[in-house]
């Protein structure tokens, strides 16, 4: 399992968006680069788009449910979850792309 | 329908303000908070050589059997003989090969499939060819597994009408199915969970068959057409077909709506708050396809030269069409090679022996 690199949007320099940010999840392959991710409540999970392909990053997990859209590739989204517990996230358009995040209190 | 919390209206607005972009908030989802969304322009290209292309699309060597349902030779002779017995219908008229025929790629050669009655349903009969390395079931994804997906049909009361119970009982009445389960099932009662898996481990079964790309794949220049070859490398750069028909079965099973003019909302059914899956259904494997016409999941497109027009014009634009799908600008001759090399997909598929059913 590869680790969750820094955010490449502190690297860049885009401090506005990057407010809270520490860990990125990233798409590349139709793969989520961690299958499962441990962060605190409150904390926030950038997601990435290094694909080739758009992806549509979303939740239904109750207390986190959330709905990136259609995210292109080079698109990169902050999620900021606000409830312990798992958050099951996926790929709408991909259904092999599945990952747990883990919220802790 | 939720209201967007005050934080994501403040950080939707600092997207607006900063970077001139709206992070995309549902109406229905929103409990995480959702910030804006950059644009970094970091996406590195892909090595689109033949060689690196030609690797992407070897063959697999062994046919992969879920834990919880290994294979054995008894599960696949039990699951044979369901999969062709008409008697799983309440018509006793149709079996699971009637819309999913060997003779026809292991589809029906319909433009839609007919159920019940003879009606005709909504969508065409999906082949089940390579269904053993599928990610979700149906064109619209309603369902997890293969086992789940052999019973939906015989209950679909549109498709084989037959209540669950009301078939094991017939079943019950036929006496020599009842050794071939206890073979299959060792210690275990006849039900729609064997039954399922008994199915589900012969389909797995079906897999295509060496096609002339095979040969190609694995060195023999001359098995394929230089205007095939041509086609190979469209398909993977400018008609841009490999973003989601990629991988030896030509599939990632993702849902995309490629914008043909169908009421059919597909996917968005079951996902019914996100845009891209209204009209979105599940992207078919390419294997056999020669022989698997009518196209596409309402069998609209006669002709895999149709079906090449359809991509290079672009389809519907609307909301929930695929950001992929756009005007490609293929020649003739693109358009052309794309044909000859999809052909290049089908096999010289062995016949298949129609099983003795028990009485």
């Amino acid at each position: 399992m590869r680790l969750p690199s820094l955010t490449l949007v502190m690297l860049l320099g885009l401090s506005v968006g990057a407010l809270g940010a520490n860990m990125t999840i990233m798409q590349k392959g139709r793969m989520f680069s961690s299958e499962s991710i441990t962060i605190k409540k409150g904390e926030t999970l950038t997601f990435l788009n290094d694909d080739s392909v758009p992806h549509n990053i979303m939740s239904t997990s109750p207390g986190n449910d959330f709905n990136l859209g259609s995210q292109p590739p080079g698109a990169s989204t902050d999620v900021t979850f606000k409830e312990a517990g798992d958050v099951a996230v996926i790929c709408a358009i991909h259904p092999r792309m599945k990952m747990t995040v883990k919220v802790t209190e | 329908m939720r209201k967007p919390s005050p934080g994501q209206l403040v950080a939707t607005a600092i997207a607006i303000t900063v970077f001139g972009v709206v992070g995309f908030v549902s109406g229905t989802y929103g409990s995480a908070l959702v910030g804006e969304t950059r644009h970094l322009g970091v996406v590195g290209k892909a090595d689109s050589s033949v060689d690196s292309l030609k690797a992407r699309y070897r063959r697999p060597t062994m046919i992969p059997f879920p834990k919880d349902n290994l294979y054995t030779p008894q599960k696949l002779a039990l699951g044979k003989k369901l999969y062709f017995d008409t008697r799983i219908s309440v018509s006793s008229a149709q079996s699971c090969a009637s819309c999913h025929s060997p003779a026809f790629g292991w589809a029906d050669g319909l433009a839609v499939g007919v159920g019940f009655g003879m009606a005709q349903l909504g969508r065409h009969s999906p082949t089940i060819i390579n269904a053993a390395w599928g990610e979700i079931f149906m064109w619209d994804g309603r369902l997890a597994n293969l086992e789940e997906q052999a019973l939906g049909p015989i209950q679909s009361p549109g498709e084989m009408n037959m209540p669950i119970d009301q078939l094991m009982e017939r079943l019950n009445t036929i006496p020599e199915y009842k050794p071939l389960f206890a073979a299959a099932f060792p210690g275990e009662a006849m039900s729609a969970k064997t039954l399922a898996k008994a199915i589900a481990t012969y389909e797995r079964t079906v897999v295509s068959q060496r096609a002339p790309f095979d040969d190609w794949i694995e060195g023999n220049e001359k098995a394929i057409s230089e205007e095939a070859k041509r086609g190979f490398v469209l398909f993977n750069t400018k008609a841009e077909c490999a973003s989601c028909h990629e991988g030896w079965n030509f599939t990632n099973d993702g849902f995309q709506d490629i914008g043909l003019p169908s009421e059919d909302v597909g996917r968005g059914k079951y996902v019914p708050g996100v845009v891209k899956m209204q009209h979105a259904f599940k992207t078919p494997g390419l294997r056999e396809i020669s022989r698997r016409g009518p196209y596409m999941h309402d069998g609209s497109l006669a002709t895999l030269e149709a079906v090449v027009d359809h991509y290079d014009k672009g389809g519907v634009e609307r909301a929930s069409r695929s950001d992929l799908m756009k005007p490609l600008g293929l020649t003739v001759q693109d358009k052309a090679d794309l044909v000859a090399f999809l052909k290049t997909l089908t096999s010289e598929l062995d016949p298949t022996a129609m099983p003795v059913l028990p009485r």
